[in-house]
């Protein structure tokens, strides 16, 4: 036992006391900051604003595009994208692309245009302007905008610039639309009030039949998938780089003569284990100690009341899990690093743990879809997935007490099963020099006492 | 073999026998070892040495036959009484010396400030001790193999298994090493070592066992073993001698060396009897000498003709 917990000791600091530990963990907080504010940031650069000559024979659209377009009415459109964007948590990723950029105001310089010679001398017209940098793009409105084939052309030597463009796009729809519809004598108001949408509160309730936000759960559930796996998958590779380097320099032989080869194995997955929780803690805490010193500083009822509940029983189970994933990932890894003679061959058979730790990652947004479905209820089950996926459905919407034992049941299995297997092959494998086991040999390791 | 377990003996393995699948590494081993002796381990490159070592440390167990350290059955518990230098040996490449040796002797059972105690003699010892906080990449290999050595002996162990230590080390530090070893002896600790330089063993080895193709070709007492090859041997230097040096009756075999010759006598001839024949044929002898065989003559006589 004292020669276990030198190994733990040893492997926990060998993590620890590394510059690369405190560069991660004050890194992956950083990066989730950067990636978060730097995309806004940069989206709401401002270009200069946009010249667009409008030709508008019907003199009817210009006026309305100008105040479609004002300040105001463009202010009030951006924070309604943003919010959208915030609850739209599983919109595809080019929706959030524009919802994020419509939330960044863009400046029009709309000039009136006025020609006599008619629709075609305008044209040939504008495009000079164009070529000579006067303008930087054309609106041509069509006489009547009555018309089935009525066509509004747009040509602006900014193609690429598609918030400007989305934004006068609807801009120019409104305006039109509410031209149609004073030419057809309805009162927009009237219509308005007509077609107002369907107020839908919707909230998801948890067991006790309490409300809860659903957005901020969307989004805690994925932040909690995406942090276990992103912790599952460097401490997976920490330990096959630990087990390869005692291998590769000859330590192993020392070691094995020194200690039994499971006590060796499992202190360096118990050692390298506690390292991750202490990063995952210090992560945990620092969210715990800013939420809650922001809540003093500020009123935050608002937004604090769409961060969801996590009581210290679902901190619990997280913990667990991770630690149900860490031994199944870290066990494959070690046996991975006792086959292989280098680092580099044993990324190579890294890649199959780290496909399944994906696949498992992308199971998260099924369960977070619908955390009861049977799809969920089996990938919360199943070894290898669970512990990434089990979590996010328990900040989603915790199931049942029986299935979450069972799959911590299920897990502890898979553990002991893995850890037999891949104390065998460390037990030889890690003696074998110069060239890489083949799966037969390793096989016959695992049959063979 | 005796049945009963002498107190001198350290090591005993008895009918040791290990394969792997089809190859048998070590076939039908049995060798004793005695405390406060140094044993040589030799035999050529692939003979079964390392194997039979790893067995004799825990590392792999025998499929046939026991080995028996300090009177008890070999065990984990027993591992804390060896000091093991594996042929193929490292350090961890980032760590600090003084951190690779404390993890080591806690390894071995030894903490706190007896292991500081011991690592700070050691390294003093060695005349490393300024290197203490360095890392394994800044030290050269020389020194890397002291601090490896140093790891096996940092526990004070009972028994020394030193697998090829002196390849890779300058003269200097052979020399070193060759007194440190001969202090652990003056202990009444045992030491083993394997090589395959017969001169170093020739001058170290109390006793010897000499191995090849997994089986033990001979074994005892340098002294021993010398003389159950020596006796017709003989250093010769001398002119007009052909006649006699021709005659297979009386010699076997001449090897010429650079300014004498080595005459192998056949079993039972008396080398006075070649001397007075020599004489008696009118040659000039100006050497004639009874000597006994390097460790180097048996190994290849015993391997190359094996």
């Amino acid at each position: 036992m004292r020669k276990f917990l030198a190994i733990v000791k040893h492997e926990y600091k060998k993590v620890v006391l590394k510059w690369s530990f405190l560069i991660g963990t004050l890194l992956l907080p950083a990066l989730a900051l950067v990636f978060t504010f730097v995309p806004m940031i940069i989206f709401s650069l401002r270009g200069e604003p946009t010249r667009i000559a409008v030709y508008d024979p019907s003199g009817k659209i210009l006026s309305r595009l100008e105040k479609n377009l004002s300040t105001d009415r463009l202010m009030e459109k951006a924070k309604k994208a943003a919010v959208d964007s915030l609850t739209q948590v599983d919109a595809s990723q080019e929706e959030k692309m524009r919802n994020n950029a419509a939330q960044f105001m863009q400046d029009f310089n709309l000039i009136p245009y006025e020609a006599s010679g008619g629709t075609e001398a305008a044209r040939t017209d504008l495009l000079s302007k164009i070529q000579r940098g006067e303008i930087d793009a054309y609106l041509l409105i069509p006489q009547d905008i009555e018309a089935k084939d009525a066509t509004f052309e747009f040509r602006s030597r900014k193609g690429g610039d598609f918030i400007s463009n989305d934004t006068l796009k609807d801009a120019l729809n409104e305006a039109v639309r509410s031209q149609r519809l004073a030419d057809a004598n309805i009162s927009e108001e009237r219509l308005s009030e007509l077609s107002a949408a369907a107020n839908i509160d919707a909230k998801g309730i948890d067991e006790s039949g309490e409300e809860k936000d659903s957005g901020g759960v969307l989004i805690a559930s994925f932040v909690i998938g995406l942090m276990i796996y992103i912790t599952l998958a460097i401490y997976g590779q920490q330990i096959l780089g630990a087990v390869v380097e005692e291998k590769e320099t000859r330590i192993a032989e020392i070691l094995f003569s020194s200690a039994r080869p499971f006590e060796l194995m499992m202190g360096k997955l118990v050692g390298v284990g506690l390292a991750g929780l202490t990063q995952l803690g210090i992560w945990v805490g620092t969210v715990a100690l800013l939420l809650g010193f922001i809540a003093l500083q500020t009123d935050l009822s608002a937004m604090l009341s769409s961060v969801p509940t996590i009581t210290p029983l679902m901190v619990l189970y997280f913990l667990i899990f991770f630690l149900l994933g860490f031994f199944i990932y870290a066990s494959i890894f070690a046996l991975i690093g006792s086959m292989v003679t280098t680092v580099q061959e044993g990324g190579q058979f890294a890649f199959p743990p780290i496909m399944i730790m994906l696949a498992a990652f992308y199971f998260c947004f099924a369960v977070i879809r619908d955390p009861n479905s049977t799809l969920s209820f089996w990938v919360t089950l199943a070894p290898f997935l669970a512990p990434i996926t089990m979590p996010v459905r328990i900040l989603a919407e915790t199931p049942p007490f029986w299935q979450i034992a069972l799959s911590i049941i299920v897990n502890i299995g898979a553990i002991a099963g893995l850890v037999w297997v891949a104390a065998r092959v460390y037990r030889v494998g890690m003696l074998m020099y110069g060239k890489r086991a083949t799966i037969p040999e390793v096989w016959k390791w695992i049959r063979q006492a | 073999m005796p049945d009963t377990f002498e107190s001198d003996v350290s090591l005993r393995v008895s009918n040791v026998t290990k394969r792997f699948g089809e190859f048998t590494a070590v076939e039908d081993l049995s060798f004793d070892v005695r405390a406060g002796r140094i044993f040589g381990f030799l035999g050529p490159n692939g003979a079964g040495k390392t194997t039979t070592i790893r067995m004799i440390v825990g590392i792999t167990a025998p499929d046939e036959g026991s080995i028996a350290l300090f009177g008890e059955h070999i065990s984990y518990d027993l591992q804390n009484r060896i000091g093991y230098l594996p042929e193929e040996r490292g350090l961890y490449k980032k760590l600090k010396v003084v951190d690779q040796l404390r993890y080591f002797a806690e390894l071995k059972g030894v903490s706190g400030s007896a292991a500081e105690k011991k690592i700070d003699f050691w390294l003093e010892r060695m005349g490393l001790g300024e290197w203490k906080k360095s890392k394994t990449t800044d030290l050269s290999k020389g020194m890397q193999q002291k601090i490896q050595f140093i790891s096996t002996v940092l526990h004070d162990p009972d028994l020394l298994i030193l697998d090829e230590p002196f390849s890779g080390l300058d003269p200097v530090n052979v020399e070193f090493m060759i007194d440190v070893l001969s202090e652990f002896r003056t202990k009444q600790k045992t030491v083993i070592f394997s090589t395959h330089l017969m001169e170093t063993a020739e001058r170290l080895c109390h006793d010897i066992i000499l191995i090849n193709k997994s089986k033990k070709v001979i074994g005892g007492s340098l002294r021993e073993v010398k003389e159950s090859y020596g006796t017709n041997l003989i250093a010769f230097r001398g002119n007009g001698a052909e006649r006699v040096l021709g005659d297979r009756s009386m010699v076997e075999k001449v090897v010429s060396h650079a300014d004498e010759q080595e005459l192998h006598l056949p079993d039972g001839v008396d080398p006075q009897r070649v001397l007075s024949a020599l004489l008696e044929s009118g040659a000039s002898v100006s050497k004639f000498e009874i000597t006994e065989p390097s460790l180097n003559d048996i190994f290849i006589e015993k391997v190359m003709n094996a």
